[in-house]
């Protein structure tokens, strides 16, 4: 048991992201280790009157093992092999327990869904990330890799570092596309308060949030308010009402950190990756 | 680097000597005078910034084809139209175009090269900025930074999909030079492929605010005789609220799996 648990968790992560590593590591993340640049504080503003944020950030505790025990790949890694079960404080603050309100359904599926992660004998048990399927939002906003952030006139661009993801944010209060179109990325409208960025998404494909199976429907509205504290830190917080999954509309933050500038490269994920159900469990299969 | 960067030099001598001038000639190759105002940034470039397409059937091949049942018939873009492919070389085109329904790349979904990826059937995003400028495509969320900081190529070879992009301004021409791709990759539909030394120059020439000309010397010692050059257009979506939407190609497999949309108990 201890040993399948570790086959899933080190064999899946370390295997499938060895083939992006090394690209990955050239990447704009890499330079970690170099203090991000002095950015004037307040922002500068555009000529759009944007106030200056761009740059590359990333989560400061990345990682989406688990919204309501977000410990990181390393902890998680460490807690199969040792048996302790570490705790760390849930990125949920609203509701205030910190848990996810899931209609009994839900919570149901979410927890088969965890289940199946540590004994995965079908395909739909592994995580979408594993198999370089884009994360979408908000769950890009809580994993490792860094994104960067461009502000062309009228417009917030955001582009991850890994699994070639983006997003462009219009400002200028132009509707939502039609209803029956479901995008990876969702559907985003943004603007300022001040040095806070609201976004509001719509469109979104139904996804998985952790790899516990944490998930949201197709029918999912995304309101995330982005504000930046001071040159190097930002308050990440999303806001996911999503009537037939949840019992009320619940809230995540995660804490945001500016990183080196630096030339974001090709990270492709997908391209030459192996096939994830090279790790499913067949002789649990055969069963 | 110093060799590439020799070669790079002779090329662009070449192509200023001749092709440049024959462009101009032939009508539409620059800004007319006279011709309406481009959009320019704030330091005096021109503005590339926009949503393009092609408009044309160069995603099924770069070179004149009469249509096929699925296949609209076209214009090549290759200048000339013959591509002077090495003679193991073209034997192994012709093995491509026979066996393409299997070999393409484009098959397995992956990022599909350069310049290869400017044509496929999808817009795609340019948002220019004074030191870089990034290209976001529709077809499977790719991204390309193209660095005009005046910075060169990282040492080299990396193998990469859509290889290393270096720009610069020639007058109003966004001149762009890449290298450090695999050889994975194909041209077009119809078996056209390089190998991991190719070397291309792509131009973008705005010729009015909707209009850009992009044009490509392919360079491939290993499997060209010569650079030769493909010439194309590329549209300015104007439709109200135009925006990029997405095709994940490698995720229509996958979705199957992941059946959020269904309420139901899992299975």
């Amino acid at each position: 048991m201890t040993i399948e648990r570790l086959i899933v968790a080190f064999g899946i992560s370390a295997a499938l992201v060895a083939t992006a590593m090394p690209v990955a590591g050239q990447g704009g993340s890499g330079a970690g280790n170099r203090a991000a640049e002095t950015k004037p504080w307040p922002p500068d503003h555009l000529p759009d009157g944007q106030p200056d944020v761009q740059g590359i950030w990333s989560a400061v505790n990345g990682g989406s093992t688990s919204l309501t025990n977000p410990i990181s790949g390393q902890a998680d890694f460490d807690r199969r092999v040792t048996g302790v079960e570490p705790h760390v404080p849930s990125r949920i603050i609203d509701p205030p327990d910190g848990q996810v309100p899931y209609q009994p359904w839900a919570a149901a599926r979410q927890k088969q869904q965890a289940d199946d992660y540590d004994h995965p004998t079908r395909p739909e048990h592994i995580d979408t990330q594993h198999r370089c399927l884009i994360s979408g939002v908000p769950r890009l906003y809580y994993i490792v890799p860094a994104f960067k952030i461009i502000q062309p006139p009228g417009s917030v661009v955001f582009i991850w570092d890994e699994y070639h993801a983006y997003r462009v944010i219009p400002l200028d209060g132009r509707p939502h596309v039609g209803p029956s179109l479901k995008l990876w990325m969702g559907d985003a409208r943004g603007h300022w308060e001040g040095n806070t960025l609201v976004v509001d998404t719509t469109n979104l494909k139904g996804a998985r949030l952790t790899y516990i199976g944490d998930f949201h429907s197709d029918k999912a509205h995304v309101v995330e308010r982005l504000t930046f504290v001071d040159a190097n830190t930002m308050r990440y917080e999303a806001t996911i009402d999503d009537p037939t999954v949840f019992t009320r509309p619940w809230t995540m933050r995660v804490a945001e950190r500016r990183r080196p500038d630096a030339e974001m490269w090709e990270s492709a994920c997908y391209e030459g990756n192996m096939n994830a159900d090279t790790f499913l469990n067949t002789e649990t299969k055969k069963q | 680097m110093r060799l590439r960067f020799a070669s790079f030099l002779v090329l662009s001598t070449l192509l200023s000597s001749t092709r440049t001038p024959a462009a101009g000639a032939a009508g539409g190759g620059g800004q007319a005078p006279g011709a309406t105002a481009i959009p320019r940034t704030p330091q005096g470039k021109p503005d590339l910034s926009g949503i393009w397409q092609v408009m044309n059937t160069a995603a099924w091949d770069i070179q004149d084809h009469p249509a096929q049942k699925g296949v609209p018939g076209g214009q090549g873009v290759v200048e000339g139209n013959d591509i002077p492919y090495q003679p193991s070389a073209l034997a192994k085109k012709k093995q491509n175009y026979e066996q393409r329904a299997t070999l393409d790349p484009e098959t397995k979904c992956y990022l599909p090269g350069v310049p290869r990826i400017t044509y496929m059937p999808f817009p795609f995003q340019i948002i220019q900025m004074p030191n870089e400028v990034t290209v976001l495509y529709e077809y499977v969320h790719a991204v390309r930074y193209i660095f005009t900081n005046g910075t060169a190529h990282p040492r080299g070879h990396i193998d990469w999909w859509l290889g290393d992009s270096r720009g610069r301004w020639e007058g109003d021409t966004l001149v762009v030079d890449l290298n450090d791709f695999n050889d994975a990759t194909w041209f077009d539909r119809a078996g056209n492929f390089h190998s991991d030394a190719l070397h291309l120059v792509e131009r973008y020439t705005m010729i009015d605010p909707d209009h850009i000309r992009y044009a490509v010397t392919v360079e491939d010692p290993k499997v060209f005789t010569k650079p030769w050059n493909m010439s194309m257009m590329l549209y300015r979506h104007r439709e109200t609220n135009f925006q990029l939407l997405d095709y994940e190609c490698y995720g229509f497999d996958f979705e199957k799996y992941y059946p959020y949309p269904e309420t139901g108990a899992p299975k």
